[in-house]
């Protein structure tokens, strides 16, 4: 167990060090200098350049960022808010508390939603409950999140005005319910779609019958003796739902006006604040890593078939 | 009756006692007829591969309806353009922010006329291009029929009126003999020659009488077909995009699959490596990155390939780059897997045996046993591709101006939202019932090729 987590995160920090030259050099490729505006002379874009040591060669560069991030300094920015620690953007300022709340809340409302409703239809098969589950999660999975998100706020925000139409800083649960209900409703839906093709399987398995046989009675026999056994490839797809959910926060921010993170990085991107891109690409990717990796691991606890050691596809 | 058996020298074996034993008739070891043979062969002819999936596939009730839906979508994406008057990139003079199924102004006006005057037929007003006719000959197409007619007087914004039944007198109401209600008491007639003259041209004004179905937009662009435009936009990127992935998913799953060992370990650590990327994130470095380059590139453009690549706009090309390097992951492992499973099968250690070479062995026995998988993830991936551009035109990255998608009409329509809605369900609904459709055909192909799976 222990070799195989230090194997993987060692696997992790390679990944991050892959993502970080990549992203490194596509920045580098946006053409233009993030100094070049309609007033500066060369001379001032060299010293802005040398100030941030952007006239270096780009190795060195790379390797400039590598060093001060294992210090944990993610830099300083360029342009957005001249001269502000990076880190001090992105944790200070609540950014990124605030994308991980919206994110963690949808991931959590995603599961615990999403498999209880997978496991009635399931166990309903057939009925009218379940058909109506069938579609709403087939038509769920369809809908593009900035979709509903928009409608959303229209009917709840705008015309019947139950709800903020400006989410802001997420002071109170009211205003988390439309960011949360629109970014996490394409994973509910897809979550409890998994969910019930897996449970499916499981109910038909021969054990169960033995089980039944025995004695066991019906709720136990759903809860532990199926429910174990299907949650294998629900919990395969939560690295993948996590990374959704996160990109997902992008459109949500946006329509909710919600300064997170995600909101933050498209403005970067587009602004070529490279400290900033490079800080939001590295958090939000380790994020991903780190959830992917906790799921892997968690895998592996409610599968014990799986060895630890080979990976197997 | 002979005992045909019984022949003396004979090699055939002796069945008398046999048939005697459990009452077979005497004939029963003559030779088949011809006939025999043939409806044997009829009765057990062998079901290919497509024939059985599609089979099976007609038997899954929501799967054809799906397909039936997506290939309504496809003739709304591809054949409407030709059946409305309207284009996608023209801006229709005093036809700003109609709700849908209204006329505009000019449009309008022959509508409540065309109610108000009985037995008169008005068929159409001056389109929006026309102001005036001046003196001249023409010809009216109406319901199949040419009447023809001549101008005396150049007429300025009139309602041509037309005898629907008696072919005589064509008339014309002048706009400011109208009254509010769209009433009128003044028709002034028109002089016409029986027969069309040398010179005559036709006017075919009927057209120009079709609601905007979906209403326009703030510029009077007509929505339907901004949505037909946008619809066939994100089709084809959507099956561009399959395609890239198939290509290169599969060349790279089969390769590692085949090559086994070190190669395929290693070729396996680079797909594990980019699954773990979040994608969305370079997607948007790409996008922004890419730009520029490919507009360079399509500046200079001298071969088709650049040129047409060009005629599509960085923001397309850029998806299409941007699914050839990450997105081809999910493909690569599923036929590595395949490949991985089936190079052990009897068959193919049979094959070798006999002396089939590699090449022959993928191409009649892997090849064709990796089809279903293949076409499945390739239709799955479909949809996905068309959510990835809306999400990217959504974010205002994407295809550009002049074009549109879904995705794009979908954002434009934000800034307007709480007034006019309909701009945003329009084009909202025509993508979730394409994505819907197309996972569901997904759905069913899964269950038709690959039966196994089935539930």
């Amino acid at each position: 167990m222990v070799s195989y987590i230090v194997k993987r995160v060692l696997a992790a920090i390679f990944t991050l060090l892959v993502i970080m030259s990549v992203t490194f050099f596509l920045m580098n490729a946006i053409p233009g200098s993030p100094f070049l505006t309609e007033k500066s002379t060369p001379e001032q874009i060299a010293r802005a350049n040398a100030k941030y040591g952007l006239d270096q060669p780009l190795i060195v560069q790379l390797g400039n960022y590598i060093k001060s991030y294992l210090k944990g300094d993610l830099g300083t920015s360029l342009k957005m808010q001249e001269g502000t620690s990076v880190n001090e953007i992105i944790f200070g300022q609540g950014k990124f508390a605030l994308s991980i709340r919206l994110g963690l809340t949808a991931l959590a409302i995603a599961i615990a939603v999403g498999i209880p409703l997978g496991c009635i239809a399931a166990y309903h098969r057939g009925s009218r409950l379940d058909g109506f589950l069938r579609v709403m999660t087939t038509v769920g999975v369809a809908i593009p999140s900035f979709v509903l998100a928009t409608l959303l706020l229209v009917c709840f925000a705008v015309k019947l005005k139950v709800l903020p139409v400006n989410s802001g800083n997420l002071p109170d649960f009211k205003s988390m319910v439309l960011p949360v209900l629109s970014l996490s409703f394409y994973y509910v839906c897809y979550v409890a779609k998994l969910m019930r093709t897996s449970m499916l399987d499981a109910i038909n398995q021969d054990y169960m019958r033995t089980a039944k046989a025995k004695g066991v009675r019906t709720r136990w026999l759903v809860l532990k003796h199926a429910l174990r056994n299907s949650l294998i490839p629900v919990v395969t797809y939560l690295g993948p739902v996590t990374a959704g959910i996160i990109t997902g926060s992008f459109v949500v921010e946006s329509t909710f006006s919600v300064p997170g993170l995600g909101k933050y990085f498209v403005q970067c991107v587009i602004n070529r604040d490279y400290p900033i891109i490079m800080a939001t690409t590295v958090v939000l990717s380790a994020l991903v890593i780190i959830m992917n990796l906790v799921v892997d691991i968690a895998y592996k606890i409610v599968d014990p078939r799986i060895t630890l050691t080979a990976k197997e596809d | 009756m002979d005992r045909p058996f019984e022949q003396l020298g004979s090699f055939r074996v002796d069945a008398s006692g046999v048939m005697e034993q459990f009452g077979l008739p005497d004939d029963a070891f003559s030779p088949a007829t011809d006939d025999e043979k043939a409806s044997m062969v009829e009765k057990h002819k062998s079901v290919s591969f497509w024939r059985d999936a599609w089979r099976r596939f007609r038997s899954n009730r929501v799967s054809m309806v799906a397909l039936f839906v997506f290939l309504l979508c496809m003739f709304f994406a591809f054949i409407g353009p030709m059946l409305i008057p309207y284009n996608y990139a023209d801006q229709y003079r005093n036809s700003q922010k109609l709700a849908p199924f209204e006329y505009s102004e000019e449009e309008r006006t022959i509508k409540s006329v065309e109610g108000k005057c009985d037995g008169w037929y008005a068929t159409a007003m001056l389109p929006g291009s026309l102001k005036s006719i001046a003196k001249g000959n023409y010809v009216i197409s109406d319901k199949g029929k040419n009447y023809a007619f001549t101008v005396t007087k150049s007429i300025s914004n009139a309602i041509l009126m037309l005898d629907r039944d008696a072919e005589t007198p064509l008339f014309y109401v002048k706009t400011k003999d109208i009254a509010e209600d769209g009433t009128f008491d003044k028709i002034t007639p028109v002089d016409y020659t029986a027969k069309p003259a040398a010179d005559a041209q036709p006017l075919e004004l009927q057209k120009k009488l079709f609601p905007h179905v979906f209403g326009t937009d703030s510029v009077g662009r007509d929505l339907m077909a901004r949505t037909m435009y946008g619809a066939r936009v994100s089709i084809i990127i959507g099956v561009a995009a399959a395609f890239i992935v198939l290509i290169i998913g599969s060349l790279y799953g089969a390769a590692s699959g085949i090559a086994g060992g070190a190669v395929d370990f290693v070729m396996m650590r680079i797909v594990e490596l980019i699954y773990s990327i979040p994608e969305v994130l370079i997607v948007l470095l790409l996008q922004v990155v890419l730009k520029e380059p490919l507009q360079l590139w399509f500046d200079a453009a001298r071969t088709p390939f650049a040129r047409a690549m060009g005629d599509l706009g960085a923001g397309i090309v850029s998806i299409f780059i941007t699914f050839a390097l990450l997105y081809w992951v999910t493909m690569a492992r599923i036929v590595r897997g395949q490949v991985l499973q089936l190079k052990q099968q009897e068959y193919v250690t049979a094959a070798r045996a006999l002396g089939a070479s590699t090449p022959r062995i993928i191409r009649r026995h892997l090849l064709p046993n990796c089809v279903g998988p293949l076409v499945i993830t390739t239709c799955l991936q479909i949809p996905s591709a068309i959510f990835l551009e809306s999400f990217l035109s959504f974010l205002g990255l994407g295809v550009s101006a002049p074009m549109a998608s879904l995705g794009s009409l979908c954002s434009d329509a934000l800034a307007t939202i709480t007034l006019y809605p309909y701009r945003l369900i329009c084009p909202a609904v025509v993508l979730t019932v394409i994505v819907l459709s197309l996972n569901l055909v997904g759905d069913g192909l899964r269950d038709a090729l690959d039966p196994r799976l089935k539930k």
